[in-house]
């Protein structure tokens, strides 16, 4: 059974949909990444979810229970980690976990229980007594993660956790995120860094101008593009036109092109070297061919027809 | 109350960890009370509100008659209130102009022979120091007195001056002077049955209230003039540092933190009452330094303290609900600042905190005033402390902290509507 369902979901400032119609399923146990641009709506859909934001229209519902119906019950199960550092700076780590598990109903032997824990896990015992405006961007996101921890939610919203810090650090906070999904929590992740998607999370719904264009397993969308392989072709292409040569089309996709380089996926699951056959004789001048699986940048380009980068 | 204290607990921790901000919270009203000591002087005990003061009699004669007035200064009532010097005229006014006096007094040469001579208007000269406010003016007032008894002792004893001058300008035994007395002493006794007792005299009576037959049990108000003032300026004061507080709020707002509570719990009044419960606790220790320090310095005698302890506290809960209400409505933090201010001194004016509520537009003092809560702890601390009608304090605190409960409601009502409609700082 999910533990969170959002039906139908839209939201609108204005004339501006910011979200409009979204979809999706969480089932406890799984991490569910959010993958779109900014401005997509990620962080609008998330709050809503959490209860900041009155949705236009649609329903949330949280194990079972729809959100309107029962927001506190809903509140207690969600633990909601926002993109901004949402702390007391003049306050240490541990000050802060356990002003918020008192606030989400902690006894304070438990806050500080569970306060110590998570300063371990998250590798902040050394400096936890320091106030956190002492810290690197880095171990204040861990801070800011763990302060919603604390009354061990279910459920997990996660809000680009990883912006702004160095690689080392985004690879701690992953590794915590990895090792609270296999304890069973379910997670919802938005993030618009690709690699996080396709590393983290079991199903990935992509989002692009409030709309879910797509969403299921990586492999699931890889196949929506041409299965496990694209061809990255580079040479002179200027000029030409894929139109004009029989049988191109049929045969592949072209998901991208530039007068350097070509993203084209076969139409079929023909052999690769039959297929690469196929393209070097082509009228233009190809210098080089990459073969490789596709990622969701190509899912996304395929879907949008512009990259996420841009 | 769990809730309520967790969240009091941490803003107090966060007071610790920056106490700047507080600190010059609680500054300020040492400041303010200050001020006003410098202002309107220092003293203690009872008739001491304006302080001993001090200035310089400058005797360019030095003669019996100027020496008798010199001493007359140093004598009994004089010496409770004045502190006078006796310098010449140089350095009476180099001590002027290094602010040590209130004014110099300048006895001007042949001031006795040509008071006793009757020889034209005798010019006494009163230099004032701008620099001290009140003294000087209130030595003005002193030297009119004295001129003017001056006067009716020249007019009334007008036939035995010639003599008191010659004895003072050619010498006189001692037996020409007893006659003097004695034939001066006679024409002052003709006086004494119309001056005591006096022909003509007047009751300060105020009627009871129908309701209530306590006033006869009351001492009865005696006017404090700083004590009244005091009570208009503390109440403007705390409307205004409510709003500073208060502008916590839009902070926990910018920073997401109130957000984050918000993902937490689905009732936003709590947090508000937290933190107008902090706010408040700090308030309370500032309008105790004003009424207790304003107390020391102009020697009030709070009569009343528990009722005015509570009918401050039932403003401050008026004050943090209407500042928690602006924060919640305009969502720009220098806007609602600005706004706050304006609003403060609105109500404080209106409310008759500034000027005396007599002195405010009759549309204004007859259907505006009474409606606001300034002009109710502004009133209510006068009429307690001062006055002769009677207040109920706690009942008049609970009405106060009613409004601000109410305040406080809209205000989470207000920020509510502010998450829903995604509105960002």
């Amino acid at each position: 059974m999910s533990l969170l369902c959002v039906e139908r979901l839209s939201k609108s400032y204005g004339e501006l949909r910011a979200v409009e119609g979204v979809s999706f399923a969480v089932r406890a146990g799984e991490l569910y990444g959010l993958l779109g641009p900014n401005g997509a709506g990620k962080t609008t859909t998330l709050s809503m979810i959490a209860g900041l934001l009155r949705p236009d229209a649609g329903t949330v519902v949280v194990d079972g229970v729809a959100f309107s119906a029962d927001p506190q019950r809903a509140r207690r199960i969600m633990g909601v980690v926002p993109q901004e550092l949402a702390l007391y700076e003049e306050l240490s780590a541990r000050e802060n976990l356990e002003f918020w598990g008192r606030l989400a109903g902690l006894s304070r032997r438990d806050a500080r229980q569970r306060a110590g824990v998570l300063l371990e896990a998250l590798a902040l015992h050394d400096r936890a007594r320091e106030p956190v405006r002492t810290y690197s961007g880095g171990m204040r996101r861990r801070v800011n993660l763990g302060c919603a921890l604390v009354h061990r939610p279910r459920l997990l919203l996660l809000d680009e956790p990883t912006v702004g810090i160095d690689p080392q650090a985004r690879q701690n906070i992953l590794e915590f995120i990895r090792g609270l999904q296999r304890e069973g929590t379910a997670i919802l992740y938005t993030t618009h860094y690709l690699e996080e998607a396709e590393t983290l999370c079991q199903r990935v719904g992509i989002l692009d101008h409030g709309r879910l264009l797509a969403e299921g397993t990586l492999e699931a969308l890889q196949e929506r593009v041409g299965g496990d392989r694209v061809y990255v072709l580079e040479g002179a292409f200027a000029g030409a036109d894929p139109g004009d040569w029989p049988g191109f089309e049929s045969r592949f996709r072209l998901l991208q092109h530039t007068d350097r380089q070509w993203v084209v996926a076969a139409r079929d699951r023909g052999e690769p070297a039959e297929c690469l056959r196929e393209l070097l004789s082509l009228p233009v001048r190809v210098d080089n061919v990459l073969l490789k699986r596709p990622s969701l940048n190509e899912v996304f380009l395929q879907l949008t027809g512009r990259e996420l980068r841009e | 109350m769990n809730l309520w204290l967790t969240l009091l607990t941490k803003d107090l921790r966060r007071a610790v960890r920056n106490p700047l901000p507080w600190l010059i919270h609680l500054a300020v009203p040492l400041a303010l009370t200050a001020l006003l000591g410098l202002a309107f002087g220092r003293g203690t005990g009872e008739g001491a509100a304006l302080g001993r003061i001090r200035f310089a009699v400058v005797d360019e004669e030095d003669s019996p008659l100027t020496r008798l007035l010199r001493g007359a200064l140093n004598q009994g009532e004089a010496a409770r209130h004045l502190e006078p010097e006796f310098l010449d005229r140089t350095d009476a006014l180099a001590q002027l102009h290094d602010n040590q006096l209130s004014a110099v007094v300048i006895l001007p040469p042949h001031f006795t022979r040509d008071y006793l001579a009757g020889r034209g208007p005798v010019t006494l000269e009163l230099i004032k120091n701008p620099a001290r406010s009140i003294h000087p003016a209130v030595l003005e007032e002193l030297l009119g007195v004295g001129v003017t008894g001056l006067n009716a002792l020249a007019r009334t004893l007008g036939s035995e001056f010639p003599a008191w001058r010659a004895a003072f300008e050619q010498g006189a035994d001692y037996r020409q002077v007893a006659d003097l007395i004695r034939s001066t002493g006679e024409k002052l006794d003709t006086l004494r049955r119309y001056l005591d007792p006096p022909r003509i005299t007047y009751r300060r009576e105020t009627p009871p209230a129908p309701e209530s037959p306590a006033p006869a049990a009351r001492p009865g108000g005696g006017h404090n003039l700083f004590g009244y003032l005091l009570a208009g300026l503390a109440t403007m004061f705390l409307l205004f540092q409510a709003n500073t507080g208060m502008e916590d709020l839009q902070r926990e707002f910018a920073r997401h933190t109130f957000a984050r509570y918000h993902t937490l719990h689905h009732r936003l009044l709590p947090f508000l009452a937290g933190k107008g419960a902090f706010v408040g606790v700090m308030l309370l220790v500032g309008a105790g330094i004003l009424f207790g320090g304003g107390g020391l310095l102009f020697g009030i005698a709070w009569k009343h303290p528990l009722d005015l302890a509570a009918l401050v506290a039932g403003f401050l809960v008026f004050a943090v609900g209407l500042a928690a209400l602006l924060a919640a409505l305009i969502a720009d933090a220098r806007r609602a600042d600005a706004l706050g201010t304006l609003i403060a001194m609105a109500l404080g004016m209106a409310g008759g905190c500034a000027f005396p509520p007599e002195s405010l537009p009759a549309f204004l003092r007859e259907h505006i005033t009474p409606l606001l809560p300034t002009a109710w702890l502004a009133q209510g601390i006068r009429e307690l402390e001062f006055g002769s009608e009677p207040v109920h304090g706690p009942l008049l605190a609970l009405r106060l902290a009613a409004v601000g409960m109410v305040l406080l409601g809209l205000a989470a009502a207000g920020f509510r509507r502010r998450f829903a409609r995604g509105l960002r700082p």
